[in-house]
């Protein structure tokens, strides 16, 4: 749930980044803190288990400036993609305002990517949000396996298998070398500001 | 391809799955170099190859177990609970949002600051009754049921709830304590009435499980429905109608009052009234169709 400070002229918005568990969410986050320092307005809060897994959230906050006559700001969250962590997903979810939801395209991660995109679907829709309707941008993450001779699902089946009814914007991406993170960031701002804009109408 | 280049090949694959943390698939793809490595008449009787594939494949089940334990919660810096508590906290309401945010100190399993908030909000009157109830749950998280048997002594014998909170709270505390088999003897609630019944402004709602509701217009006026309550903040419930029963779902329309609703909770059953305060069709999910209606209790 966006703030918006109308006598300030300041506008906060919440992106969360979805998907299974090691898929790369925490990933997108960390190149975001280092390749985009300047409008990071505070230090990134990574809570994880040992192994690396997201216990609870990331968190990165973000200024990009004026758009429109408004101060935009911007909350990045991760949510941990685990399955047994599911009320922290929730929890996590509660007032966002856009979603990246990043896919593993390792084939053997094909059925993870799912279950994990029908999760989304159904903790949005308890909170009275539809997937078909939220700002939503697809990435499927790993690209950059498929040089070292992984098997990947080829984007076509993953578009196909992921977005078919949901028709997003998607982009391939490798989170660890940065490739199509900002693009996908920078699209999934797009949508949301435009989607807050009918609701608030917060541009001058 | 070579036997040798192809299992290096396969191996590689499974250390990639291992370095990214998915055992799972790492152990499947072991599993398969052991079975091609067995069915080679070349390579079956290479023991050590064989060994040390199956160690591999040990190791990576006892990676598998670990992750399916549970993972120790750890205590977090108190600048990292003090951002949980701003960024879990959405009223605008001052106590609504301190309040929220000590639920999320609890959920995140910070139990201990999460009961000095509860205490303090306890303290100084903030919906009270929920307070009380979380800081039952704190002690009863840290596996302290005396703990939280001696806190609501402590309740029961000084002012801060009011006697029919204390009632709520004995009972939500016995009913918990009876689903985790502890048989005990909760102090009574006095009949006096203490300091606090006289500011019993802000009665918390209880939790409720399902509703009776008495249809007031439309053909089945008169007829009584019965829901499940799907979701639940505060005073506003929210119950599902199924798309079958679009005749039902357009008995509630927006703004309608509904004069008579009983209430089920796990401890109470009480009558009372209500507003329609949202009707939503659900447009996605596995109850797409259906209808969502939003009840807001009066008087809560």
């Amino acid at each position: 749930m966006a703030i918006f400070n109308a006598k300030n002229r300041v506008i906060e918005c919440k992106i969360v980044y979805y998907g299974p568990g090691r898929g790369g969410k925490t990933t997108n986050l960390e190149y975001i803190f280092k390749a985009f320092r300047k409008q990071t307005t505070g230090e990134m809060v990574s809570i994880d288990t040992k192994g690396d897994r997201t216990l609870f959230f990331d968190f990165l906050p973000m200024g990009i400036g004026k758009i429109r006559g408004c101060d935009v700001s911007i909350q990045l969250y991760t949510v941990p993609g685990q399955v047994k962590y599911g009320s922290t997903r929730k929890m996590v979810l509660k007032g966002v305002d856009g979603i990246v939801f990043v896919a593993d395209s390792l084939e053997v991660r094909r059925t993870d990517n799912l279950f994990s995109l029908k999760d989304l679907q159904q903790n949005l829709a308890e909170q009275n949000m539809s997937i078909f309707e939220v700002p939503l941008v697809l990435q499927y993450n790993k690209r950059d396996l498929a040089e070292e001779g992984i098997p990947l699902i080829p984007v076509e089946t993953m578009d196909g298998g992921l977005n078919k009814k949901l028709k997003v914007p998607s982009y391939p991406a490798s989170a660890l070398k940065g490739t199509g993170v900002g693009a996908t960031l920078k699209e999934c701002l797009k949508l949301t500001l435009r989607n807050l804009q009918q609701e608030l109408k917060w541009a001058r | 391809m070579s036997d040798q280049h192809h299992i290096r090949s396969l191996v590689k694959e499974a250390e990639i799955y291992r370095g990214q943390g998915l055992f799972v698939a790492s152990r499947e793809k072991y599993l398969h170099i052991l079975q091609f490595i067995e069915n080679n008449k070349r390579l079956c009787n290479d023991k050590k190859l064989v060994n040390t594939v199956k160690n591999k494949i040990v190791n990576l089940e006892n990676d598998v177990a670990g992750l399916h334990q549970e993972t120790a919660v750890p205590e977090l810096s108190q600048d990292v609970q003090g951002l949980i508590k701003k960024l879990f906290s959405f009223s605008e309401d001052q106590g609504a949002a301190a309040m929220e945010g000590a639920v999320a100190l609890a959920k995140f399993g910070q139990y201990e600051a999460a009961l000095a908030e509860f205490q303090r909000l306890l303290e100084e009157g903030t919906f009270p009754l929920m307070a009380a109830k979380n800081i039952l749950r704190c002690h009863l998280a840290l596996s302290s049921p005396n703990v939280a048997i001696d806190q609501f002594g402590q309740w029961v014998s000084g002012n801060l709830l009011s006697k029919e909170y204390l009632k709520h709270t004995r009972a939500f505390l016995a009913n918990v304590l009876e689903k985790r088999g502890i048989k005990t003897e909760l102090p009574e609630v006095a009949q006096t009435s203490s300091v606090a019944d006289q500011k019993d402004e802000q009665e918390d709602v209880l939790d409720i499980s399902s509703v009776r509701v008495q249809l007031e217009n439309g053909p089945d006026k008169g007829s009584v429905v019965e829901f499940d309550v799907s979701f639940q903040s505060g005073n506003i419930i929210s119950v599902i109608v199924s798309a079958r029963q679009k005749d039902l779902a357009d008995t509630f329309s927006l703004g309608i009052r509904l004069p008579d609703i009983q209430f089920y909770s796990p401890i109470a059953i009480f009558r009372g009234s209500g507003i329609v305060s949202g009707k939503t069709k659900i447009k996605s999910g596995p109850k797409r169709g259906d209808y969502m209606l939003d009840i807001k209790i009066e008087g809560a």
